[in-house]
């Protein structure tokens, strides 16, 4: 039994498939051997792959974004890393106009078989916090994966490296360095688009991503004391979404609270909330609670910052609320 | 004939060619016709590799196609939007084009993507050492935008082989050149990236033929980028339909008296190497082939719904199978 933090789940999943496969290859900006990624992200892939795999890039995003497009077509499998999801914006014009679309397009001609790396999310160093999840997750063709844990982050990236298709992987500084936990073992990937059901239970259906899947957990934990049973579920990719576990447990509680450090405008798990109020409306009484960012600029100062994400009580009131028949 | 001669009769036969697919598509509604600017498209993507990858501006992009195998029949009927078309009507044809021929069009309307793209098929070429270069055209409104920046000098950086031609035809849409460019040049811009900027006569196919042939080379032989400036002149409008109203009458005058065909025309004739009958001989073939591709592809079926669906919205992948 393998135990590994976010990060070496991560790097660990990357250097598997790099000694796996020649084709793989990273591109980014301080990767290389003298600052090893941001936050440790790409920590020894240097030393052990040296510059030719490991290719660091002047602040470049549309090009690097466009370079790995390039290379994928050509057959090679890019890693791309934009540092921080904050900078996506300066990626779409190639990722979701051109990359998106060749597939689909080309009418199967052209496959882009490339990872773009993203840090996100509520972190220790306070900064790039932003996702701008909706900007990807709203163009057909992209792939969007977004672990919650170090298990997790190491089979999907291992998944995600293998897959044909342009993704986005999501990894969030707030559990980037936390505690180690059991990793899969090497080359054994997560597939995409399979949720996991971190918890089971019988009376509401919680659906979290990246850090609030934790947080989820610790709510449900409490609300078993109070004789609520919260499920748990952590689609890991919210794009494309695995509906079906999400409705089956649905259907059973007929209650679902939504849980997101994402704007809930343009977030993957509120299209995914209307498609589950489209399939299970009309079987019944349905009850729906969203817990997310708030709908502003994500502020900065510490106490504005936490509280303008779910919290545990947020999670908690919103299972409270569904679980109100009186209301 | 000497070898010089085989290449210049050649290059006369694309760019007659390339002439006649212009002047006859930009009767199709929304064409984005480059008549008088065929020297440059023959010029860069004439002689490539057959296995080297291209990625040409969508101005004058059927001809780089065709050029590198891609049937004309198919192409046009990718401009209509065609069921026969390479991709079943799913992309518009006169700017994206069929990449099994080794030549990437563009996915969207977004000018840029594709000069930065193809500056990552120079990396996947590098990457594997196997001493291939690319050829990428654009407009020269395209060295405004800041992927051309980006691209430029990640190319540099990376010493990537890669050949960035400028199709600089004097206006994007109706936007001069001299108003939106204060360098004398695009080609000046190269020295801010420390490549060589190359400029050429873009209404001289021959010259530009091998201002892109040397710069390959260097590519080739690791020795990295370069940008080559080809100045022409845009005699057809931005799209079917607009009637380069905000082109002096003189300026249009001067560029038609130099037109790339006629002058490539009378250098053959004058040197003996063909006859006025062979010459419109030529002429009146490439007439014929389009107009016949055209005729052809007009009279296909719309594309079929069946292109429509969603299930296909992704390349299948070894893990989802492996899953399966």
């Amino acid at each position: 039994m393998t135990e590994m933090t976010f990060q070496e789940a991560v790097v660990a999943a990357i250097v598997e498939e790099m000694e796996r496969d020649p084709t793989v290859f990273n591109l980014g900006q301080d990767i290389g051997p003298i600052y090893n990624g941001a936050m440790h992200s790409a920590r020894g892939l240097s030393d052990r792959f040296g510059a030719d795999r490991i290719i660091d890039t002047p602040i470049s995003e549309t090009a690097m974004t466009g370079a790995g497009i390039g290379a994928a077509i050509c057959g090679m499998r890019p890693i791309v890393q934009i540092m921080f999801a904050e900078f996506l914006g300066l990626t779409i014009t190639p990722l979701a106009c051109e990359a998106a679309a060749m597939w689909y397009k080309s009418d199967g001609q052209i496959s882009v078989p490339m990872v773009i790396r993203v840090l996100c999310g509520a972190g220790p160093h306070r900064g790039h916090a932003e996702d701008y999840i909706g900007l990807v997750a709203g163009v057909p063709g992209l792939k969007v994966v977004m672990p919650s844990c170090p298990g997790d982050a190491k089979g999907l990236m291992t998944a995600a490296i293998r897959d044909n298709n342009p993704i986005v992987f999501f990894e969030h500084m707030g559990i980037y360095h936390g505690p180690r936990q059991e990793v899969p073992a090497a080359g054994e990937a997560i597939a995409l688009g399979k949720a996991d059901i971190k918890r089971h239970g019988r009376d509401v259906t919680i659906v979290a991503s990246g850090m609030m899947v934790q947080r989820s957990l610790r709510a449900a934990e409490k609300l078993a004391g109070e004789d609520v049973s919260a499920e748990v579920i952590d689609p890991r990719t919210l794009v494309p979404l695995d509906l079906d576990t999400v409705l089956a447990s649905v259907r059973k509680t007929r209650r679902l609270v939504v849980v997101s450090e994402s704007w809930r405008t343009g977030d993957p798990l509120s299209d995914m909330t209307a498609r589950v109020a489209e399939e299970l409306a009309g079987e019944g009484p349905l009850r729906i609670a969203r817990a997310a960012l708030q709908n502003t600029p994500r502020p900065f100062a510490l106490s504005l910052a936490r509280a303008s994400m779910p919290d545990l009580q947020d999670i908690i009131n919103a299972v409270r609320k569904v679980k109100d028949d009186t209301k | 004939m000497k070898p010089d001669e085989n290449l210049k009769v050649a290059l006369y036969q694309n760019l007659v060619k390339s002439r006649e697919l212009e002047e006859q598509l930009t009767e199709l509604p929304g064409f984005h016709a480059g008549v008088g600017e065929e020297a440059v498209v023959v010029g860069s993507f004439f002689g490539l590799a057959e296995d080297e990858y291209c990625a040409p501006h969508y101005r004058g992009a059927l001809m780089a196609a065709h050029m590198r195998g891609a049937d004309l029949h198919r192409l046009i009927a990718g401009v209509l939007g065609k069921a026969t078309s390479y991709n079943r009507g799913r992309v518009r044809g006169d700017i994206c084009l069929p990449f099994q021929f080794r030549t990437l069009g563009m996915f969207s309307g977004v000018l840029g993507n594709p000069m930065n793209i193809a500056t990552g098929m120079a990396l996947a070429a590098k990457q594997r050492r196997d001493g291939k270069a690319v050829v990428t055209s654009f407009g020269e409104g395209t060295s405004n935008i800041g992927g051309f920046h980006e691209a430029l000098n990640m190319a540099a950086c990376l010493s990537l082989p890669i050949v960035y031609v400028c199709q600089n035809n004097g206006y994007a849409m109706s936007t001069r050149t001299e108003y939106a460019i204060k360098a004398a040049s695009v080609a000046d811009r190269a020295g801010g990236y420390g490549v060589p900027g190359v400029q050429v006569d873009g209404n001289d196919v021959l010259a530009v033929f091998e201002a892109v042939q040397s710069a390959l080379q260097r590519a080739r032989a690791g020795q990295g980028p370069t940008l080559i400036d080809a100045r022409t002149y845009r005699l057809s409008g931005h799209y079917t339909g607009d009637t380069n109203f905000y082109q002096p009458a003189e300026e249009r005058e001067q560029w038609i008296a130099r037109d790339p065909v006629q002058r490539l025309r009378a250098d053959l004739a004058a040197q003996g190497i063909l006859d006025e009958v062979r010459l419109n001989e030529i002429r009146a073939a490439a007439h014929a082939e389009v107009a016949a591709a055209i005729a052809a592809a007009q009279a296909d079926p719309e594309a079929d719904l069946s292109a429509l669906g969603t299930s296909d919205l992704y390349s299948p992948s070894q893990v989802e199978e492996a899953a399966a």
